[in-house]
Parts: structure tokens; sequence; C-alpha cells
């Protein structure tokens, strides 16, 4: 592994760093998310039947809530593996550089040796890390494809939730503006996941 | 790259010292390491950091076989001794490194696995290598709180880490003490800013006293031979250490 190559990882390590980033701010916003869709159960409940519809789909949004939590754990633990890969690959590429400047400097029976051993690692250590990196990025790549699929039910939920709130009698004002507090919660989900991404296409290019 | 020079040879027993680095960076500290072979098999006492390996293993590998190395001798645990163990590993897994009990959890962050680490109890123990007998005595709190040196009987040369170590100016850097009262001035803050513990250093002096030495070898600077030996032990002896450089 060159010495460009020991830099990419160095990247791919930042990447990792803002990709976790993006994840917490998911949890926080989904977190909220429960929270808010716990207070317009209850407020459904006082509107009474009027409300029966809103108080579904604030139970939905529950449920997504509490699944979109689960999945960015899971996608956190994976980011985890990811930077052990890294790391793995970042040591491999500082022993490869130390070792290139000693085969560079050494004669005879050691410099043997060292190009043995050299040849012996290039074709396995690293190439097996390499695949290990590819298949926790394949995972990643999945596991992100699922959580945008989830975020636009969630979004769907928002939006029919409004609807619904237009039919909450006496507390319809109330429960339009906590169907419109989901939409920006999950807006905001949106776009940490655009740059979640990003970040997670950008590493997979390097 | 390194310079290799035989300083003990009888038969197939040799201490080859590999040393000065010409191309090593100003702002590295230089150092000493000591390759203990006897025939086929050899021990090699503090291998270095990580950043000087290519100079010692070029110049090891002209004099011995590298895949040979048997054991890896770590006087403690500091980078400069032994950052430079999964380098090694390399070449053979199956190699052993000897250290302080106090670090055989601490240096495997340099590398290693369960296999590696040989812990050396506090009052020391034999290491055998190739049918030659050592032994690792202890130096602890000088500098390092789990500290040993290695002795070689036959030899009757201890390798004693930084005790005796030399932070030695360019044109004063010859591998063997020449003028022991200009060397030493060399020699005195090193000793009196690392050296943390005053008993420590006195139960040192009484111990190697008391072993039969023609030369110490230090890590750092150049080697005590002779009556240079006596003369560094009864100095050592009187100079105050852990203080303050002012």
């Amino acid at each position: 592994m060159s010495i460009e190559a020991g830099r990419n990882r160095g990247q791919q390590l930042r990447r990792i760093v803002r990709i976790n980033e993006e994840i917490k701010r998911v949890i926080a916003a989904a977190f909220t998310i429960n929270l808010m869709a716990m207070n317009a159960i209850f407020l459904a409940k006082r509107a009474g039947t009027a409300a029966l519809g809103f108080g579904v789909l604030s139970n939905e949004l529950r449920r997504f809530a509490i699944d979109l939590q689960q999945q960015m754990s899971m996608l956190s633990e994976m980011t985890y593996s990811s930077v052990n890969t890294v790391t793995a690959l970042l040591k491999q590429a500082r022993l490869n550089r130390v070792m290139e400047v000693t085969l560079n400097a050494s004669a005879g029976s050691g410099k043997v040796l060292l190009e043995k051993i050299l040849h012996g690692r290039l074709e396995t250590t690293l190439a097996e890390r390499q695949e290990q990196s590819d298949g926790v990025n394949r995972r990643l790549t999945q596991m992100i494809t699922d959580t945008v699929q989830l975020v636009e039910l969630g979004s769907v939920l928002a939006r029919s939730a409004k609807i619904e709130a237009a039919y909450g009698g006496g507390l319809s004002v109330s429960l339009t503006q906590v169907s419109t507090d989901f939409e920006q919660s999950i807006s905001e989900i949106q776009r940490s996941l655009e740059k979640l991404t990003k970040h997670h296409l950008e590493e997979s290019a390097a | 790259m390194k310079t290799t020079r035989t300083i003990y040879e009888d038969g197939g027993h040799k201490w080859i010292a590999i040393v000065r680095d010409p191309s090593r960076p100003g702002y590295m500290i230089d150092t000493n390491e000591y390759l203990i072979v006897r025939d086929d098999a050899a021990i090699l006492c503090d291998p270095g950091g990580a950043e000087i390996f290519p100079a010692v293993f070029s110049a090891l590998s002209a004099e011995f076989d590298p895949s040979r190395i048997q054991a890896l001798f770590s006087s403690h645990q500091d980078p400069d001794i032994i950052s430079s163990l999964s380098m090694w590993l390399e070449f053979n897994p199956q190699i052993k490194c000897y250290v302080s009990w106090l670090w055989a959890s601490f240096v495997p962050h340099f590398g290693g696995n369960g296999e590696t680490f040989v812990p050396i109890p506090d009052a020391g123990m034999d290491i055998l290598v190739g049918g030659m007998r050592l032994q690792a005595v202890p130096a602890h709190y000088l500098h390092s709180s789990g500290n040993l040196h290695l002795y070689d009987p036959k030899a009757k040369i201890l390798f004693c880490g930084d005790v005796g170590a030399a932070l030695l100016p360019a044109g004063e850097d010859g591998l063997f003490v020449e003028n022991f009262d200009r060397h030493i001035r060399h020699a005195e803050m090193f000793h009196r800013r690392w050296m943390g513990s005053d008993k420590a250093k006195r139960d040192w002096c009484e111990r190697v006293s008391r072993l039969d030495i023609d030369m110490l070898c230090p890590q750092h600077g150049a080697i005590y031979q002779g009556d240079d030996v006596k003369r560094f032990i009864d100095w050592f002896a009187q100079i105050e250490v852990g203080i303050l450089k002012t």
C-alpha cells in the first residue's frame, strides 16, 4: 500500500466521523418524534372521535421513531466495524511503509527475507483486509438504503397526520401544529440522511 | 544506516553493537541496540523504535540472519525501546519478548499476542537463549518503575539500559568512553533528571558491584569498559538524582 493510499485511509476515517455525527443527529430527532408522538396520542384522545385517525397515525409515528432509533444504532455499530477495518488498513500501511524503507536500505539475506515477507503481505493480508472493508461498505450501503425508505414512510405518515389534523374538531389548531412539527423533524432527518449518504459514497469510492 | 561493531567474540558467542545512524533526524534520540549471539540463536536487547527499524534491521542483517532472532529483551516500556515489536514479529511470529511483568500488558499495544510476552518478575530471572544463560538484573525505578538489565556472566557484559546513558555531541560520539571525566559531563543531566529514586540507585550500585563486569553497555551514548566500569558505578552512587534541571 502506498503512502497515498495511507492518506486516503485517513480521509476515510474522517468521513466515518462525519457519518457518525449525522447518525447522532438522526437518533436525537427520532427521540424527539417519539416524545411528540406520545403527546399527540394524548391530545388525540382528548379530541375524541374526531381525532381517531390522527391518534392512529401518531401511534404509527411513534413506532416509526422506535424503528428508526434501532436502525440508526445498527448503523452506528456498522460504522464502528468500518473504523476497525480502516484502522487495521492504516496500521498495515504504516508497517508497509517502514518495510519498504527497510527493503531499500538492506542487502544480502536480509533483503531476500524482506522481499519474501512483503510479497506475502501484499498477496494475503492486504487483500483480506480490503475484502473485509468492501463487505462492511456493502452492508452499510444496504442499511442506508433501508433507512431512507423507512424515513420516506415516516414522511408519508406525517403528511397524513396533517390532513387528519384538519378534522380534529376543537383541537384542530393544536393537532395541525403537532403534525407540522412532525414534518419538520422528518425533514431534518432526511437532510441528515442525504449528508450521511454523500459521506458514505465518498468513503466507498476512496 | 547504522553500523555494527562486534564488541565481544569467543567462538560462536558474540555481542554485536548496532550504533550511530548518521541519517537519523536530529529530533530523535540516538539509540544503541545489542545483539547477543550464541551460534545460531540470538537475543536482541532494546530493539528500538518503529521509525529506526530500517536502520537497525539493515545493519543487523548484514551480520546475522534476522529470522534466527529468538527473543527480544525490553529493559522497559518506552517507545524508543520496543515500539518496533510488531515489525520483528513479521520475521518471526514465534519471537519472545522478555519484559518486566509490570509492562507485560502495556507493551502489547505495540504488537504481539498472548504467546509473545515472557513477564520478568521483580527479582529478575535467568533467560536461556541457544544454550547460553543470561541474567535479567533488577534496575527498577532507573528510570522506569519496571526496569531490568541483562547480564552475560560469560562475556562479563552488562546491558544497562538507560543507566550510563549519555547525550553525546557530534565529534564526541565514539563507541567507547575514552576520557571518563569529559564523557560523564554528557551523562550528568540525563541521570539527574531521568533517574527518579536515590534508594533504587544505591541498590543498583550495590547489586552490580558484586558482578564481574568488563563492559557496561547503555542504550544511549558510549560503552564503559575496564576501569571506567567501576568509575561509573562510583560516580552514579554519589550523584543526586530525581531533581529538575535548573
